[in-house]
């Protein structure tokens, strides 16, 4: 499957100067690149030399209100382009956000875009922060907390800039997303592989570890640490198997309860009912993937982990959730656990 | 088997009322039922009767609603409590057994 990483970062966080440089570097070829402008006049594409017809720029919108369809259409032609072959053989996908987008909408449409099933996958959010001007930044826009709190990885921007080590505002972007891998660039200069890899991320062992063995798991596992905006990280972890019907409704009472405040969900879970292969779940907000299976546990630990970042969750309520749906299933089994699997009441 | 509610129910639906921003109080009640009192509403939670196809009745005022499983009880009870919950109908498919 085609890897699709969404490129974001708030105003003039050096996202454009970033993809500028990466065009022109081998390790970024055989990338579709899809940028979003927001307003009539687009300029952010006229700012990138390329004369590759995989590139695409998308006006008079902003991606996380108003054309989320066309973005799904713009990656079914691609697909079909590039199946023509009038569009290079591409590996990758690239979607920059405009400065203002919410990523939570533009992740729920390319994880429920019917025709991108088994086609694309989405690897993951890179998100771009000004190393000078980010702290005064995620002081005053919430929209820049959000970004970098559903981050798969962080980059400091404009390193070249500051005088001194940017150390507190290193600290501040890992205590809201203690799960993010944090790099950092000088002239937008970074390798391409090391922020939009070609592996789907939630194959990648290592990258799944980095979620499940954050601070989360240690100090937070035993309280939820609050940030901005009342964001917090939220580790659980359960010694033994869960069944799949109680993560289903764990996840079915997440979404219903925490909707838009549940930024990220991430987990490797010990299943029941198949033991030797864990199950990857990934969610944004109230939408899931489709769990993926790894062929093997990446390691001896087969406890369940799951990370939740998000808005005004308390681990508390989240712990008392699991327990009691578990012991509920456990109560039901048999037959009638089919019909609280449904939620019906 | 125990009419008492268990002990896991009443542990959620303490820490479930300051995860919603609700003030108020979630007591055992003298028939071994649950009392919650928050906002107006004050709902008396029982166990639901043997060979009925659920797990809960909510008593609230002299309406009583039967609900299945402890997903059902939160939104009953949210709903009942909270002003500002909007329910919306998530269902997740079923988890595949096998990969």
């Amino acid at each position: 499957m085609i890897p699709i990483w969404v490129l974001t970062g708030f105003l003039g966080s050096g996202k454009t100067t970033l993809l500028g440089r990466l065009l022109k570097s081998p390790g970024f070829s055989r990338t579709a690149v899809i940028i979003n402008e927001f307003g009539e006049i687009g300029l952010d594409h006229d700012l990138i030399e390329t004369s590759d017809e995989s590139f695409v720029a998308l006006q008079t919108g902003c991606l996380c209100c108003a054309v989320r369809d066309d973005l799904v259409l713009t990656l079914e032609d691609l697909l079909r382009r590039r199946a023509a072959g009038m569009a290079p053989p591409f590996e990758r996908v690239v979607i920059e956000t405009s400065g203002l987008a919410d990523p939570a909408p533009i992740l729920h449409a390319l994880m429920l875009g019917p025709s991108f099933v088994g086609q694309f996958v989405v690897a993951g959010v890179v998100t771009t922060v000004d190393a000078v001007n980010g702290w005064r930044t995620l002081d005053h826009h919430p929209e820049a907390i959000k970004q970098v709190a559903v981050a798969d990885r962080l980059l400091l921007t404009k390193t070249d800039l500051l005088e001194m080590p940017a150390s507190g505002l290193t600290a501040r972007l890992a205590a809201l997303n203690p799960a993010a891998r944090l790099l950092s660039a000088s002239f937008g200069d970074v390798e391409a592989n090391r922020l939009f890899d070609l592996a789907c991320e939630a194959k990648a062992p290592a990258e799944l570890a980095r979620w499940l063995t954050v601070r989360a798991l240690g100090e937070a596992a035993q309280h939820g640490h609050v940030h901005d905006a009342e964001i917090a990280s939220i580790a659980i972890v359960r010694e033994r198997p869960m069944h799949a019907v109680g993560l289903t409704l764990l996840l079915e009472v997440l979404a219903e309860h925490c909707g838009g405040d549940l930024l990220r969900l991430k987990g490797l879970v010990n299943i029941a009912e198949c033991p030797q292969r864990p199950a990857v779940i990934h969610g944004v907000q109230h939408v899931f993937h489709p769990p993926a299976w790894l062929d093997r546990w990446p390691s001896q630990d087969r406890r369940s982990r799951l990370v939740l970042i998000g808005r005004n969750l308390r681990q508390a309520w989240i712990e008392a959730l699991l327990t009691a749906l578990e012991t509920e299933v456990s109560e039901l089994d048999g037959g009638a656990t089919k019909l609280a699997a449904t939620g019906e009441d | 088997m125990s009419t008492a509610i268990p002990h896991y129910v009443v542990v959620l639906l303490q820490e479930s009322l300051p995860a919603w921003g609700v003030t108020g109080v979630v007591s055992r009640s003298a028939d071994g039922g649950l009392e919650v009192r928050a906002a107006a509403a004050h709902l008396h939670i029982t166990r639901a009767p043997a060979g009925l196809p659920f797990r809960w009745l909510v008593g609230d005022g002299g309406r009583s609603r039967a609900v299945s499983g402890v997903p059902g009880l939160l939104r009953t009870v949210r709903a009942s409590i909270d002003a500002s919950y909007r329910p919306i109908a998530v269902r997740i498919a079923a988890l595949p057994l096998a990969p």
